[in-house]
């Protein structure tokens, strides 16, 4: 019973990260910096909503739909915009992120504003930690892939890929579509965990705790990103004592994160028995150890 | 007829006080590509500057105007000296700068917020200009905006200026052309970035005192320069009079979008317009040519 | 080199402290609060509300008064001769922080009440927490239907000490159509507030049944400065009444736009307008307005209150302030009938509870555990002083 407080929070992590870990896609592997993807997590909010709520099915089935609705307003999205460049794509996403708030907001189908309650309480720790692990299997396996790597070549010089032959619009957009279908579906599992959606909920303000936890986890890591999840999701809990003064440490800590660890927590490590065997040899034989330059350029 | 002229009015004025907050992330954007996130905090901190010397000092109005800008200008370094400097010296990209400087910004708005002095409610100016409008016909034209439009103007022309005459701002211009070379060819980068955050925080400075005598002081102002750092992409980053012409634009749309089709749709409107005018000019309406990488 | 070390040391920190968290909270499960011995137990109560963000204003005026109440209370020798201790975090106005608040204070702090949130947005998914530990809430100034019943159904475990926004919106439109025989009305509202949104609904739908048009609906952005656009467009329209429901900084600087738009219709508002700052701000654009209120501020009942406030805190009571000493009244009131500290106990007596508070006579129905017909106050804006006019009850 005392647990279940700890076990909420680590479930609302498990949520973030499955945004997280779409996100650490777009921006760690691909380099485009998003600030909409709240946005795509209300879409697959409302959408995994009106699915168990109007036509009652069950709810995984209801959170792919919820991922598939995002996904493709992203491909959408993904055309106009991913022509873009650095703050002008950012510009793009914010704008649609609050677009999509805007639109919610006034659509009274849904509650507008005043929100929607009475969602089924269906997401648990469980079955976000099962819904996890087969999302990071996927992305693992994705980046490991021929494709992983020539999104890894885009964010690192993209004239240079387009060059080699690599499609970099196609990987760009194979990037957005993935990382706005793992929003979706954590906008599922929000609404089902919190029984309400409200328009509030998705702001711009929880677009940028997102892309802050993916750049505190480390560029171009997967483990990063659930280190990144966990860790920034429990620091506002841990620093709830301080009442109205958390927010100033939290944001303390981002900077000190950043100015003392800039490639983030893990930057392109990656937390696998093999690397902690490297990782061993390397406290053994110090110094040798290579800054791993995560998406460095300049 | 009336409406349209008044509508034209009110775009002017709140698009001029966009330009002020977005010349400071081109500054910023211009010699270190990326965008400063921090400069809200600062220009909510020269808000609260200058409340706090009109009311506590009594300082007369222009004295308390200049030591809030020049309060905010130290801000803006201080904030570059702990946020920014040892990134740039690990040569760190783009996108840790602006998380950094995320970070920058909820410290500066919460911690307004729990210094027990400040607080969280909002502080109204002492009444320097008096509300009553000037009437031209029908149209209604408040005293403070005009005193705003042209503080702004005059900011913005001194500024332009700077950098087109001085020998500090063809130094600037050359480091926002190109950095490395620049620091080849004898130019004091670092001295060029002190410079920079300076002047953006002046300005910053300037800006938050204005914004706060015309729509009171308050922790959460950084939501309205969000608005302006969008005016700053729409003209260009990077341009400042890209940034002025986006920000009057900007304000112009808005209010149109607002007063002739829809003001519960107006932000959704004016951000299609904006993406269409992005996906037709990538580089913003005035924005400076980068290579390939933004 | 050393800073890694430091960054990565730092990380490892929190991640031991969230486990000791768990851990702490196991070891209190263990230790049963009635070996405690009972002369110097605590009772305690939570309360959860925005200390930080654009809603900080209310929850910290929230928060000093459960302090004061409770410091009070135990001066006289506590409730059933308890101590009473409150518990209060932040949610920053956030849901999902509500709901870890929540979870918090039922099963690791174990209050036997919460008072709070303030938002309805914040009220509404805590529900299921509090059923799920059998702790009530009562909410203070959480006005959308929703938070107490839901789909016909009444929550058991949610109550509040205010009037809900049909009522609301009908005591605005009522008293307009009626008292102030306007014809024509505009609304401007903030379509990103629940709040807003919700009283915009109920005064136009009671507007038009008295035989009233609504001539300008326009919205404006939560954050949003700048109305002039949408008042323009109002002054087109020539409204003789403007409905604003939101809250006092957005109201300031809106009247204040009107005004120097040349706009004279008058003003009206709910109860997000009262505030000491609304007159400081925009005494001349208000004078003359009417709003809806949960009390009238010269009632003698509520002049002590405000004076051991003001002697306290050095700042004058926002209105959150006096709802929640009332939600205070109606805990020790619902523990004394309960006879002992024990959630699911006080919310049965709650749902029973009948009550004289500082913002009136507050009796709690069992269908929708809101405070039945309760009394709205109007109040005009004379002088830059809020003067009551009349108790207005919609029908």
């Amino acid at each position: 019973m005392g647990n279940e407080y700890i076990l909420g929070i680590f479930t609302l992590a498990g949520i973030n990260l499955m945004t997280v870990l779409g996100l650490s896609l777009l921006t760690g592997f691909t380099g485009l910096f998003s600030f909409g993807h709240a946005g795509f997590m209300a879409i697959g909010g409302y959408a995994t909503a009106l699915m168990t709520l109007n036509f009652h099915w069950p709810f995984i089935p209801s959170l792919m739909v919820g991922g598939l609705a995002a996904a493709l307003v992203s491909a959408v999205l993904g055309k106009v915009t991913l022509k873009l460049k650095g703050d002008y794509f950012c510009i793009a996403t914010l704008g649609f992120g609050e677009a999509v708030r805007l639109i919610l907001d006034n659509v009274q189908t849904f509650g507008g504003a005043r929100g929607w309650p009475g969602i089924p309480h269906y997401t648990n720790f469980w079955n976000v930690l099962g819904i996890n692990i087969v999302a990071i299997i996927i992305l693992a396996n994705l980046i490991h892939s021929r494709h992983g790597r020539n999104m890894i070549a885009v964010r690192e010089e993209e004239l240079a890929s387009q060059i080699v032959g690599i499609n970099v619009f196609k990987y760009k957009m194979i990037s957005l579509v993935i990382s706005a279908a793992y929003a979706g579906i954590a906008g599922g599992m929000m609404g089902h965990y919190m029984t309400f959606l409200q328009p509030k909920m998705f702001s711009l303000v929880k677009s940028t705790e997102l892309t802050i936890i993916v750049i505190f986890g480390g560029l171009g890591s997967i483990s990063g990103s659930v280190l990144g999840a966990l860790v920034l999701t429990s620091l506002p809990e841990i620093l709830r004592a301080f009442s109205s003064w958390r927010l100033v440490f939290y944001g303390l800590a981002v900077i000190f994160i950043m100015i003392s660890r800039p490639e983030g927590l893990m930057g392109g490590y990656e937390l696998t028995p093999s690397s902690m065997k490297r990782l061993y040899r390397n406290i053994v034989s110090k110094r040798s150890k290579a800054v791993h330059s995560a998406g460095g350029d300049k | 007829m009336t409406q349209f002229f008044q509508q034209l009015i009110n775009g002017i004025s709140i698009g001029s006080v966009y330009a002020l907050m977005a010349v400071g992330y081109s500054l910023v954007y211009s010699i270190m590509n990326f965008s400063n996130f921090a400069h809200g905090g600062v220009i909510m901190f020269g808000a609260y500057f200058g409340f706090f010397f009109l009311t506590l000092l009594r300082f007369p109005f222009p004295l308390a105007f200049l030591s809030a800008a020049i309060c905010s200008a130290i801000l803006a370094l201080i904030i570059e000296r702990v946020a920014y400097k040892p990134l740039r010296e690990r040569k760190a990209p783009f996108l840790y700068f602006i998380i950094s400087a995320m970070g920058a910004s909820i410290f500066l708005e919460n911690l307004v917020i729990a210094i027990p002095a400040i607080g969280p409610t909002f502080r109204t100016y002492p009444e320097i200009f008096n509300k009553q409008p000037i009437k031209i016909g029908e149209l209604a034209m408040g005293k403070l905006d005009i005193a705003m439009f042209l503080i702004s103007a005059i900011c913005l022309i001194v500024l332009i200026y700077i950098i087109d005459h001085t020998k500090i701002g063809k130094a600037i211009q050359a480091t926002s052309y190109n950095i490395k070379a620049s620091a080849l060819m004898g130019v004091n980068t670092d001295f060029i970035l002190v410079t920079i955050f300076l002047m953006g925080g002046f300005l910053a400075g300037i800006a938050g005192v204005l914004f706060g005598m015309k729509y009171t002081v308050y922790p959460q102002i950084g939501i309205i320069t969000n608005k302006s750092f969008i005016a700053a992409v729409f003209g260009g980053l990077g341009s400042l009079p890209g940034a002025v012409i986006g920000s009057v634009l900007l304000g112009i749309i808005e209010t149109f979008t607002a007063g002739y089709f829809s003001s519960q749709y107006r932000d959704l409107i004016a951000f299609v317009l904006l993406i269409t005018v992005l996906v037709v000019r990538p580089m913003g309406l005035m924005g400076k040519v980068t290579e390939d990488k933004a | 080199m050393k800073k890694k070390v430091l960054a990565l040391l730092m990380v490892c920190m929190m991640i031991v402290s969230v486990g000791l968290a768990g851990c702490s909270s196991k070891t209190e499960t263990a230790a049963p609060a009635e070996t405690a011995s009972p002369a110097d137990e605590t009772v305690k109560v939570g309360w959860m509300g925005s200390l930080t963000g654009d809603q900080a204003v209310w929850g910290q005026c929230e928060l000093n008064t459960v302090k004061m109440l409770f410091e009070e209370i135990n001066g006289k020798g506590g409730v059933l001769g308890k101590k009473l201790e409150v518990i209060g975090y932040d949610t920053k106005g956030d849901p999902q922080e509500a709901v870890n608040v929540a979870k918090r204070l039922t099963t690791q702090d174990k209050v036997c009440a919460i008072l709070g949130p303030n938002a309805s947005g914040n009220a509404i998914p805590i529900a299921p927490v509090l059923e799920e530990a059998k702790v009530p809430d009562i909410a203070t100034v959480a006005t959308n239907p929703k938070v107490t019943v839901l789909d016909g159904k009444v929550k058991p475990y949610n109550f509040r000490v205010c009037f809900i926004d049909p009522y609301q919106g009908a005591v605005a439109a009522g008293y307009a159509a009626d008292i102030l025989k306007a014809k024509s009305a505009a609304v401007l509202y903030d379509v990103g507030d629940d709040y807003s949104q919700g009283l915009t609904e109920f005064f136009e739908e009671f507007f038009v049944k008295k035989g009233g048009t609504i001539v300008a609906r326009e919205g404006f952005k939560t954050g949003d400065v700048d109305f002039r656009p949408q008042l323009s467009k109002i002054k087109a329209a020539n409204p003789e009444v403007i409905f604003m429901p939101y809250f006092f900084k957005e109201v300031a600087l809106s009247a204040n736009q009107a005004r120097e738009l040349g706009i004279d219709a008058i003003l009206m508002g709910g109860d997000g307008w009262p505030s000491e700052q609304l007159i400081s701000m925009a005494k001349d654009a208000v004078e003359g307005s009417f709003f809806v209120n949960h009390l009238d501020y010269e009632d003698p009942e509520v002049q002590d209150f405000k004076t051991r406030y003001k002697a306290k805190y050095g700042k004058d009571v926002e209105l959150n302030g006096y709802l929640v000493h009332d939600a205070v009244l109606m805990f020790v009131d619902g523990m004394t009938r309960a006879g002992e500290a024990n959630g699911e106990k006080i919310a049965q007596a709650l749902e029973t509870t009948d009550i004289k508070g500082i913002t009136g006579r507050i009796k709690i129905s069992k269908e929708t555990h809101n405070p039945e017909g309760k009394d709205a106050a109007i109040l005009k804006i004379v002088d830059g002083k809020y003067v009551f006019q009349q108790k207005f009850a919609a029908e």
